[in-house]
């Protein structure tokens, strides 16, 4: 699966790793504090695509925003960071 | 209103707004109208710690090595730490919990408060370490006009909420004088510093604290004061948890999922919320300058300091819907994301220096030397 980031690079995403592991491990810095989805900090603009949590968030996201530490894709994904 | 520890009236919990609704009766959490809370509790309570768990023991050698001015960013920043525990300990169980509906909200504020109050316990811990007798650096709390005028800024709103709270619970909606000043209570004006207050207390937990953990880190980064950096990464994963309970209310708010008055009211007030947040950027660019007069640290100074307050309020800012006022884009300190991560913070017992673990062991430092009446 393809993640184009926005205005940035595109990486390939799979569902085994969540989709902030797959980021930086392909050189996105992306912002993040626990990766666990209560924190919020790595909280991005999902504009394309679908996402599912292996864990619960916890933190507020709106409408159209994923938490990357624990989500992994579902298609193809195109993302804007904060 | 007057304020009932167990409202009699059969009331529907599922209807009632998050505050300024009826006194809750029932801590009932088998149904939730904004399950998050209960949520958030359950995470909270899973995070519980105990602040002698970490020895801190090889600090005190530590804090014997640092240079004079390093000894005043670190003693200033745990001042300032105490200050913001020491509200935190108390404000939002007596601001919010008179005022709030809703049984999971009110236990989840009684559980934050609660956490705030082992955070307060664990500057003594670390303090008690450093010095025979702490008291200099508590008593200076009260007297240093750099700390003080913080204290002011942080405890104004949630004082400014408890009294028309109180006036109200006592007298009712009207104008009340008191002391000779007339004080104007009327719903709306409650609902209004409910709004502020929780504006000032986010800023509070997502930027004032931050600031703080960034002073305390970098002297981890330099393999100092580890036993005290291993402390506050349990505070700083406490407070991850708290500012996103701010961000809720204030988003159920701004979205109209909970009380609509409070929507209209966070439109209304915008501009002061964005200058409140403001405000606490600007004081901890002057808290800055006042740890870092004597001069810098290894890896950390004024200028980054202040970088990395305006990176943090952007991000902040954006997740209660303000626009972003700070132009940076990158974080100045990405080390910080180390000490924040939650997976660096649960370790396993053998592998840190958790006291009850290592009964019996004497010193836990092992040199070459100690293996030289050894054969094999």
């Amino acid at each position: 699966m393809t993640i184009q980031v926005q205005d940035g690079p595109a990486v390939q995403g799979c569902t085994s790793k969540t989709l902030l592991e797959s980021l930086e491990q392909q050189g996105v810095e992306v912002h993040y504090h626990c990766r666990e989805g209560f924190c919020g900090a790595c909280r991005t603009k999902l504009i394309e695509g679908q996402v599912e949590y292996a864990t619960d968030p916890l933190a507020f996201i709106d409408d159209d925003e994923i938490l990357p530490c624990c989500c992994k894709p579902l298609s193809n994904l195109l993302i804007r960071l904060a | 209103m007057k304020y009932t520890t167990f409202n009699q009236q059969a009331t529907n919990p599922l209807l009632e707004p998050m505050f300024f609704g009826n006194p809750v009766n029932v801590a009932r959490y088998d149904q939730q109208k904004h399950g998050i809370f209960e949520k958030l509790i359950e995470k909270q309570i899973s995070f519980f710690w105990r602040p002698e768990e970490v020895d801190v023991s090889r600090d005190r050698v530590d804090f014997q090595k640092l240079s004079e001015q390093e000894k005043h960013i670190f003693i200033s920043n745990l001042k300032y730490q105490t200050l913001l525990d020491s509200v935190q300990g108390r404000s939002p169980n007596i601001a919010f919990l008179p005022i709030v509906s809703l049984p999971e909200l009110e236990t989840w504020i009684e559980t934050w408060s609660f956490f705030e109050t082992i955070h307060s316990r664990s500057y003594t811990h670390i303090l008690r370490n450093l010095f025979a007798d702490p008291s200099a650096v508590f008593e200076d709390i009260v007297l240093n006009d750099e700390i003080k005028r913080r204290a002011t800024d942080i405890s104004r709103y949630y004082d400014d909420l408890i009294f028309a709270t109180q006036l109200w619970q006592t007298q009712g909606e009207g104008t009340h004088v008191v002391d000779g000043i007339s004080h104007k209570i009327s719903m709306r004006e409650l609902k209004k510093k409910l709004y502020l207050c929780m504006n000032s207390v986010n800023a509070l937990e997502a930027i004032r604290f931050y600031v703080s953990f960034a002073c305390t880190f970098a002297f981890a980064e330099r393999e100092l004061m580890e036993g005290n950096s291993k402390i506050i990464r349990l505070i700083a994963r406490d407070e991850n948890l708290h500012l996103t309970s701010t961000q809720h209310i204030l988003n159920l708010w701004a979205k109209g999922k909970d009380d609509p008055e409070m929507q209209s009211i966070a439109e209304e007030c915008k501009d002061e919320a964005i200058a409140i947040f403001m405000n606490a950027v600007e004081q901890e660019k002057q808290w800055a300058s006042y740890l870092f007069q004597h001069g810098s640290m290894i890896g950390l100074n004024k200028d980054i300091l202040c970088q990395y307050v305006e990176f943090i309020a952007n991000h902040r800012m954006a997740a209660i819907g303000l626009d972003t006022p700070f132009e940076i884009k990158s974080n100045p300190l990405p080390w910080m994301n180390n000490y924040l991560n939650s997976d660096n913070v649960q370790v396993a017992p053998q592998e840190s220096e958790i006291s009850s673990y290592l009964v019996g062991q004497i010193d836990s430092e092992v040199s070459a030397g100690d293996f030289g009446d050894f054969d094999l």
